[in-house]
């Protein structure tokens, strides 16, 4: 055993401690460290903003380079704070529609390109995927997958004949998909307590080599 | 005691199992995944496919391939399953002689860069500016990527240090996405390789890799299997494969955090398992008393 001589990794272990403790229940050493967390974050979020974003974007540009266009970025940026103001509030909606129609342009094809026609594309049987016997016959059970589970979601009509049975293989495919979801998900929330104790047992306590 | 209290007993112990009280769980859970940190049982970890993807993706590179950027797209919390991939990768990219970018597009991420920085470049003997070199972060994931894929330097002039791109040797012609050899997301949520696929992907066409937490792996294969993705790092156990790939390959005799963490990870799963089971036996057979 060779704890650490650093007074921070101290005070980091006994936050960590801190947190862990409402396992048991709730408790102030948990709220402490819960509202240290959210004050730091809240705090170190709006610096790294303003250095990284607002400074060098804006305020270089607009008052110490006198680009004067930047005004308009500006503008809309402050039009956003109008909502405080009742007799100014209309004034969001300029920023705001800006932000829509731009933001509309740009991810609606991204979308339709990444999600809907690669995946499509990705979903068809083609010649390549049976060179080999186990690709074809995973490219055979993914397209299944696909189209059973697409009839789950069709509710236009009423499920009988080959529709039903379609449906109910679309169910387990489904439920295959959240079980794998949910498997990742323990699997790394174990991560996350892993990450801890590697940390509390190497760094704080040097019982494990890190 | 006569029948009837021997079954009454057993019913007992049926409901107990039905009502662990949940600081035993955790109890359990915990000493299951600091047992094997303190003495490892060195179970073995097969690498998947997937990561192999990934891996073969940087060994075709080479001193004279265009940089390799990545992505830092993760917080501290996420440090157990996505750091472990940093350094794995940093090691693979530099024992190639392969030129590394980084970048971040989380707010946390500059301090995580800097971390692995002051640990990975010193052991190859790699030189800042040269070698490798960190853009920074930037708000603003949308304009981020796509201004990326026009002209890096536009959006990022400078390096996270203050120095001007076009005065660091490494990106003094890399222009977009066509002047890298592949680009790299190690993501924790959004943004990360969602928006890199929505826009360096899909609109550049650039080459993404992506490394995750497991809790986002599941959504990610669809895009593995139609090749918008070219290799993907799942959770620690995707760190610990790359981790052993990089050692197989003689590229690294350094710490192997994920690998160390496996065993942890496997015992931590078998004990959460015998819970549902035993929750469930509880379960079922109060359910057939009632």
């Amino acid at each position: 055993m060779n704890p650490s001589p650093d007074p921070w990794v101290w005070f980091a272990a006994f936050l960590t401690l801190c947190i862990f403790s409402f396992l048991y229940k709730d408790n102030i050493f948990y709220q402490f460290a819960e509202h240290l967390f959210v004050g730091i974050s809240a705090g170190y979020l709006i610096a790294i903003t303003y250095h990284n974003q607002i400074y060098p974007n804006l305020v270089v540009p607009l008052f110490f380079e006198g680009r004067i266009l930047y005004i308009i970025p500006l503008a809309l940026g402050l039009f956003y704070f109008a909502r405080f103001i009742p007799r100014i509030s209309f004034l969001v909606r300029i920023p705001i529609a800006f932000l829509l129609g731009w933001g509309s342009g740009v991810f609606i094809p991204a979308i339709f390109q990444r999600d809907i026609l690669r995946q499509t594309q990705g979903t068809l049987l083609v010649q390549e995927a049976f060179e080999k016997w186990d690709t074809g016959l995973w490219a055979v059970v993914i397209l299944i997958g696909v189209i059973c589970t697409l009839i789950y979601f069709f509710f236009s009509r009423e499920r009988k004949g080959i529709i039903k049975p379609m449906a109910n293989l679309g169910i387990i495919f489904l439920m295959l998909g959240f079980g794998a979801s949910f498997g990742y998900t323990v699997m790394s929330r174990i991560s996350l307590l892993i990450g801890r104790m590697q940390f509390l047992l190497g760094d704080w306590l040097g019982i494990i080599q890190q | 005691m006569n029948a009837h209290g021997s079954v009454e007993v057993s019913m007992n112990v049926f409901e107990l199992l039905t009502k662990i009280p949940r600081q035993i769980i955790f109890l359990v859970i915990a000493v299951a995944v600091a047992t094997p940190l303190i003495m490892p049982i060195g179970m073995p970890v097969n690498v998947m496919p997937k990561s192999k993807m990934l891996f073969q993706a940087i060994d075709t590179l080479g001193p004279d391939a265009k940089p390799v950027l990545i992505s830092c797209d993760f917080d501290p919390q996420s440090m157990p399953e996505l750091y472990p991939m940093l350094i794995s990768i940093l090691r693979h990219c530099f024992a190639r002689d392969v030129k590394v970018m980084l970048m971040a597009l989380w707010p946390q991420g500059p301090g995580l860069v800097e971390l692995a920085l002051d640990e990975v470049p010193g052991t190859y003997n790699k030189v800042y500016g040269k070698d490798y070199m960190f853009l920074g972060y930037k708000f603003g994931v949308s304009a981020v990527l796509l201004g990326m894929g026009e002209n890096i330097k536009r959006v990022f002039p400078f390096d996270y240090y203050g120095t001007p791109l076009d005065s660091i040797e490494l990106t003094r012609n890399v222009h977009n996405y066509d002047d890298l050899s592949l680009a790299i997301s190690l993501s924790t949520g959004d943004p990360g390789w969602r928006q890199w696929l929505l826009y360096a992907q899909s609109r550049y066409s650039a080459s993404v890799g992506v490394g995750v937490t497991a809790v986002s792996a599941a959504d990610v294969y669809p895009y593995v299997e139609t090749g918008q993705v070219i290799g993907l790092l799942a959770g620690m156990k995707g760190a610990s494969e790359y981790e052993i790939m990089v050692q197989n390959g003689d590229y690294s005799d350094g710490i192997r955090r994920a690998v160390q963490g496996m065993d942890a990870q496997s015992l931590g799963h078998l004990v959460i398992m015998v819970f549902i089971v035993l929750g469930n036996i509880g379960y079922f057979v109060m359910r057939r008393k009632k």
